[in-house]
C-alpha cells in the first residue's frame, strides 16, 4: 500500500439542528484514504458512518452542516463547495456511491439500458451505438447474464441480488475514482451478498478503484477490507490493517462488536454482549463515549476523552487502556481463541 | 429422539396467495415435527416462505391445504372459540423489524399488557405483570409510561418479547427476530432468548436467512427454498454433513470474522437447473436418522456411494 | 450540557441527572483505576422525554406562517360570534333608505349594498353562517366517514359489499342531490347542511379505507392479532390514532371545500334565500358589481373573507397534519 493518499478528512466535525436542539453527528474525525485501498467503516445505526460518507458527495441533509475540519479529494477541499454545480464534477464522476436498498437508486420507469447509457454517454462521452455497446459490456461485466434482453427491461423484473448489479453498473460506468458502498449487501440474501461482495472486489482490480464500504456487520467485511474503521458516536475508536482489527483488536468495543457475533459462539454459552445502547448525541458527551457500557472503563474515561494511542504504524485506537499507566486488561476469550479458530471449519 | 413430546406437527402444509386464476403456491407441502423445549430453525432466502409457515402456524394465514396440530390438536382451519383462546394464549411471536411491529401512538405499558385485557385483570395486578415482564427482558420497569419512540431497536425488540412473554406462552415463533438489529445488540437478544428458554422451558420456532446465528442457536435445523424444504437435521449433523447443493451453498456463504480464512474461501453457488427431476421427481426422504432430504432416486444413490 | 433553545423543566431536570451519573468527579491520582461498573447506565442513557401531543404542538406552534393563520381563524371565529353582542352593531338585514350602494365610510365600515344594508354586519353575519355550514358539514363529513371507512377497510367480509354500494352512490352528482333536497325540502341553511353531509361524506370514507388498508397489514397489528386483541380494541387504539394527522388535514380543508360549495350553489340559485346573509348571498349580489369600479368593493370584500377562511385553514391544516407526524417529532 503506497502512501498516496486520495481522500484526506481532518478533524471533520457534523451537526444537525433538529426543532431546536443540536445533535453532534461526527465528532473531529480524521482519516487518510489510500489510492486503490478498500477500507470498511464498521458501525452500528447511529454511529455516523452513513452521515461521514455523505459528506464526501456533499449529500447531508439541509438541516446538517459541517461546523469545523476539512476534507481534502486530490487537493481540492470539497468543505468549500457550495453549489449543486460544484458538486456535480465531484459525484458520479469522481466519487460514486451504491445504496442499500438498489430500489431507491434506480428509476422505476426508465429501462435498464437506458439509465447505464446515460451514465455512459455523460462519463465516457460516447454516443449511439458506441454507448450502447459500453452497456451491454458493463452489463456483462457485472455478471448480468443475456445483457441484450435485460437492456430492454425495468427495474421491477429484476430480483434485488440482479438489481444490486445494475446499481454498481451504473456506478462503474461513470468511471469514479472512488466506489462508496453503503450497507450494500443487507438488503439481500446471504448466498448472494457474498456474490456481490466479490463483484465488487473484482471491479475494484479492474478498475483501480478506492472502494469504502460502510456496513454495522464485521463478521461481512474481513474477505473485502484492506483496512477497517471502526465508528462509534461520530468517532473513530480503532483504525488498523484487516488482520491488526480482527486478530488483536484493542478497543473495548472492537472486542464487543466482535465477540457478539454468532459465528464465534459457542452452544449453550451465552454470547458475550454489551448492555445498553449507544449514547444519544443530543447531548453532550464527556470522556469516552462508550465508557458507561464498557465493564472494563477506567475513571478517567468518564472525565477525559482518550487520545489515539499507536499500536503499530497502521494501527491505532482511540481508548485509555492503551495507556502506558493504565492496568492491563486483557480483551475477551473469544477475541484471544479468534487468531487459532483458522479457516472457515464447514466449507 | 422418539421418547419427546411433539408440540407442534406440521403436514403436508400449503399455502397458496393471489386469486383463484393466478395462484401462487407460497409453501408447497411442507412437513416438520418440532419437539418441546427445543428451538427448531427455519432457514431460507427472502420469499422462500419460511415467513408464511410461521405466519400459518400463528394463524395470521389461512392454509390451503395440509394440516397444523398442536399438541395433537389441528389448529388451521375453523377451530372452536375455546381452543382458539389456549392457542392464542400459548403461541406467540416476535417480530423482525422493531420499528414497525410496535403500536407508536400506544405507550409500553400497554403494548406489553395488550395481550392481558381479555383476562379482565384487576388493574394493580396488570401493572405488576407489566413491570415484572419488562424486568425479565432487562429492561426497566419505569419504561412503561413511555412511548416506542424513545427507544433503541434493541431495546424495542425487547419490549416485542416481553409482550410476548407476559401471555405467559409455551411456544415462540420468532421471525427473524435480530436480522433488523446491530450487531452489538443481536448478542444481547439471543441471550436473551436462550435464558427465557432454560426459565421457562419455552419451544422456539426461530426463522432466519442467516445460518450462523442459526448453528448457535438451533437444535435442528430445516432449510427451505421456494416452498419447499430441501433439508431438515440436527444443526450439528446440517454443518457436518450438509447433503443438498442448496444448504452447501448457504454454508459457503456464511461470512467468517476471519481475514486469512475469507480470502481463501471458495463460494458454491446453487443452479435448480442442476436437479433433473423431470423423470425422476424427487421426495423427502429420511437418510440417516433424523436427517431429511429432499431428493431423487439418482441423487440419493449418489450420496450412499459417496459413505 | 449543549445549549437547548426550547428547554422545558422535566427535561432540564433529566439531562442534569443523566449528566450528573455521567460525568463523576474523580480525582487526577485514581484517574487510572477501574471505574464502578452500572449496566442499567447504559440503558438510562438513550432517554427522551417524549410526549406524542407535546412534540405536535411544540412542533405546530414552530411554524410562524401557521401560528399567524390560527391566531387569524380563530380571531375571525370569535369576531363573528362576538359581533352581534357589540354596541351600536347595526343588525344585518336593516334597511337604511336612501343610503343604497355607499362605498365604505365612517358610517358604514364596509360601505352599503343595492338595497341600502350595511355591508359590514351583513358580511360577518354571511361569515357566521357560512362558518356554521362549514364546521358541521366538515363534523359530519368526517365522523360518518371514519366510522364507515374503518370498518370498510378493516372488517374484511364488508369490503365487496360497501365498495359496491359506494361505486353506486359516488355516480350521483352531489348538485343533483342537492337540487332534489332543495326542491322536497324547504330552501335554508339546515336543509343546504343536510344535502351536503348525505353526500361528502363518502369521499372520506372512501380514503379513510384506502389508509386502512395501508395499515392495517403492518406488523404491529399482526402482533394485536396474534395477542387476541378484538377487531374493535385494534381500530380503536391501532388504527385510528394513526389516522389522526391526515384526518385533521382532512377536516381542515372539508370546511372551506363546504364554504366553497354553498357559495356555488347559491349562485346556481339553489341556495339559502336571500335574506340569510351567507358568504354565497354576499358574493352571488356583488357578483353583479363585478365590472363597476366604484361598486365592486361589494364583490371584493365577502371575497376576501372567503379566501381568508380558505387560506388560513389550508395552512394551519397543512401544518397540523406536518407537526401530527411523529417523523417529524425529534425527542
Amino acid at each position: 500500500m503506497a502512501e498516496d493518499i486520495i481522500l484526506s478528512v481532518h478533524d471533520l466535525d457534523v451537526k444537525f439542528t433538529l426543532r431546536g436542539q443540536t445533535l453532534h453527528a461526527i465528532r473531529g474525525i480524521s482519516l487518510d484514504v489510500y489510492r486503490g485501498e478498500s477500507l470498511a467503516i464498521v458501525g452500528e445505526s447511529g454511529s455516523g458512518k452513513s452521515v461521514f460518507t455523505k459528506t464526501f458527495m456533499g449529500l447531508l441533509d439541509a438541516n446538517g452542516s459541517i461546523t469545523g475540519g476539512s476534507i481534502r479529494y486530490e487537493g481540492q477541499e470539497l468543505t468549500q463547495l457550495k453549489s449543486d454545480k460544484d458538486w456535480r464534477a465531484i459525484r458520479g464522476r469522481e466519487i460514486a456511491m451504491v445504496m442499500q436498498d438498489p430500489m431507491t437508486s434506480l428509476n422505476p420507469l426508465k429501462t435498464i439500458g437506458a439509465q447505464i447509457e446515460e451514465a455512459v454517454v455523460l462519463h465516457q462521452g460516447l454516443k449511439g451505438q458506441q454507448a450502447r455497446q459500453a452497456v451491454l459490456e458493463v452489463l456483462e461485466e457485472v455478471g448480468i447474464d443475456d445483457p441484450q434482453r435485460r437492456y430492454r427491461q425495468y427495474p421491477h423484473e429484476f430480483s434485488g441480488g440482479m438489481r444490486q448489479r445494475v446499481v454498481i453498473a451504473i456506478a462503474v460506468a461513470c468511471r469514479p475514482k472512488i466506489l462508496i458502498c453503503d450497507e450494500p449487501t443487507t438488503a439481500l440474501d446471504v448466498t448472494i451478498q457474498a456474490q456481490i461482495l466479490q463483484l465488487i472486489r473484482e471491479l475494484q482490480k479492474k478498475y483501480d478503484l478506492t472502494t469504502i464500504y460502510i456496513t454495522h456487520d464485521l463478521g461481512v467485511v474481513a474477505n473485502v477490507a484492506d483496512r477497517i474503521a471502526v465508528m462509534y458516536a461520530g468517532d473513530i475508536v480503532e483504525i488498523g490493517r484487516c488482520e491488526e482489527v480482527f486478530y488483536d483488536p484493542r478497543h473495548p468495543y472492537t472486542w464487543a462488536l466482535l465477540s457478539s457475533l454468532p459465528q464465534l459462539g459457542v452452544k449453550g454459552q451465552p454470547l458475550y454482549s454489551i448492555a445498553g445502547t449507544p449514547p444519544n448525541l443530543f447531548q453532550e458527551v464527556k470522556g469516552d463515549a462508550f465508557a458507561p457500557r464498557n465493564p472494563q472503563a477506567l475513571k478517567i474515561d468518564f472525565v477525559e476523552r482518550p487520545p489515539y494511542f499507536d499500536v503499530t504504524p497502521s494501527h491505532r485506537a482511540r481508548t485509555w487502556l492503551l495507556d502506558p499507566r493504565a492496568p492491563k486488561v486483557e480483551p475477551p476469550e473469544h477475541i484471544r481463541q479468534l487468531r487459532k479458530q483458522g479457516v472457515n471449519p464447514y466449507v | 429422539m422418539s421418547e419427546r413430546k411433539k408440540l407442534l406437527e406440521v403436514n403436508n402444509l400449503e399455502v397458496t396467495f393471489g386469486s383463484r386464476r393466478h395462484p401462487f403456491r407460497a409453501v408447497k407441502g411442507v412437513s416438520f415435527d418440532i419437539f418441546e423445549g427445543e428451538t427448531f430453525g427455519l432457514v431460507g432466502e427472502s420469499g422462500s416462505g419460511k415467513t408464511t409457515i410461521g405466519r400459518a402456524i400463528i394463524r395470521i394465514h389461512p392454509t390451503s391445504g395440509g394440516e397444523i396440530r398442536y399438541r395433537g390438536q389441528k389448529i388451521n382451519g375453523r377451530i372452536s372459540a375455546a381452543l382458539d383462546r389456549t392457542v392464542t394464549r400459548q403461541i406467540q411471536m416476535i417480530f423482525q423489524d422493531p420499528m414497525a411491529s410496535l403500536n407508536e401512538r400506544a405507550k409500553v405499558d400497554y403494548i406489553v399488557s395488550e395481550g392481558l385485557y381479555g383476562r379482565h385483570l384487576k388493574e394493580e395486578e396488570r401493572r405488576e405483570k407489566v413491570a415484572k415482564a419488562l424486568s425479565d427482558v432487562g429492561l426497566l420497569p419505569e419504561f412503561a409510561s413511555r412511548f416506542p419512540h424513545e427507544f433503541s431497536g434493541g431495546q424495542r425488540q425487547r419490549i416485542g418479547i416481553a409482550r410476548a412473554l407476559i401471555m405467559d406462552p409455551d411456544f415462540i415463533i420468532a421471525d427473524e427476530p435480530i436480522s433488523a438489529l446491530d450487531v452489538s445488540i443481536r448478542a444481547q437478544v439471543l441471550n436473551l432468548m436462550s435464558q427465557l428458554q432454560k426459565e421457562r422451558g419455552l419451544t422456539y420456532l426461530f426463522i432466519a436467512h442467516d445460518l450462523s446465528v442459526v448453528r448457535f442457536i438451533c437444535d435442528r435445523i430445516a432449510v427451505i427454498h421456494k416452498g419447499e424444504l430441501v433439508e431438515l437435521a440436527e444443526s450439528e449433523q446440517l454443518f457436518a454433513n450438509p447433503l443438498h447443493p442448496y444448504t452447501q451453498a448457504l454454508l459457503s456463504a456464511i461470512p467468517m470474522p476471519d481475514p486469512i480464512a475469507e480470502k481463501q474461501k471458495k463460494l458454491l453457488v446453487y443452479d435448480p437447473s442442476m436437479h433433473h427431476y423431470e423423470n425422476d421427481p424427487p421426495a423427502w426422504v429420511e437418510v440417516e436418522p433424523g436427517h431429511f432430504l429432499l431428493a431423487n432416486q439418482e441423487e440419493l444413490e449418489k450420496i450412499r456411494d459417496k459413505r | 450540557m449543549p445549549s437547548l433553545r426550547y428547554k422545558d423543566r422535566k427535561t432540564e431536570a433529566l439531562s442534569q441527572s443523566v449528566g450528573k451519573t455521567l460525568s463523576r468527579d474523580y480525582k487526577p491520582e485514581e484517574y487510572f483505576e477501574p471505574a464502578p461498573y452500572d449496566p442499567s447506565a447504559g440503558e438510562r442513557g438513550s432517554y427522551t422525554n417524549y410526549s406524542y401531543w407535546g412534540s405536535t404542538l411544540r412542533a405546530f406552534f414552530h411554524n410562524p406562517v401557521a401560528v399567524f393563520f390560527l391566531v387569524l381563524l380563530v380571531g375571525m371565529v370569535v369576531f363573528t360570534i362576538i359581533e352581534p353582542l357589540l354596541p351600536y352593531a347595526p343588525e344585518a338585514n336593516t334597511i337604511y333608505k336612501g343610503d343604497t350602494n355607499l362605498a365604505p365610510c365612517a358610517q358604514y365600515w364596509f360601505g352599503t349594498n343595492s338595497i341600502g344594508q350595511d355591508l359590514w354586519s351583513q358580511i360577518w353575519s354571511g361569515t357566521r353562517t357560512s362558518l356554521f355550514i362549514g364546521f358541521s358539514v366538515a363534523l359530519v363529513e368526517v365522523v360518518m366517514g371514519v366510522i364507515v371507512g374503518v370498518l370498510w377497510g378493516y372488517v374484511r367480509k364488508l369490503d365487496f359489499l360497501l365498495t359496491e354500494l359506494y361505486n353506486v352512490f359516488d355516480n350521483v352528482p352531489q348538485t343533483l342531490v342537492v337540487i332534489i333536497i332543495s326542491y322536497i325540502l324547504r330552501p335554508g341553511v339546515s336543509t343546504m347542511i343536510f344535502a351536503m353531509c348525505l353526500t361528502s361524506w363518502l369521499a372520506t370514507a372512501r380514503f379513510v379505507r384506502n389508509q386502512v388498508v395501508i395499515i392495517r397489514d403492518r406488523d404491529y397489528n399482526l402482533a394485536s392479532r396474534c395477542l387476541g386483541t378484538p377487531a374493535w380494541r385494534i381500530m380503536l387504539k391501532n388504527l385510528l390514532p394513526y389516522l389522526v394527522s391526515i384526518l385533521t388535514l382532512r377536516m381542515a380543508l372539508a370546511i372551506p371545500a363546504a364554504i366553497g360549495n354553498e357559495v356555488f350553489i347559491t349562485y346556481i340559485g339553489l341556495g339559502v334565500p336571500l335574506e340569510v346573509p351567507t358568504l354565497g348571498n354576499l358574493i352571488n349580489s356583488g357578483q353583479t358589481f363585478i365590472n363597476e369600479p366604484t361598486l365592486n368593493y361589494q364583490l371584493f370584500l365577502p371575497v376576501l373573507i372567503l379566501s381568508i377562511v380558505t387560506i388560513s385553514f389550508y395552512v394551519v391544516g397543512n401544518a397540523f397534519a406536518d407537526a401530527a407526524d411523529p417523523k417529524n417529532h425529534v425527542n
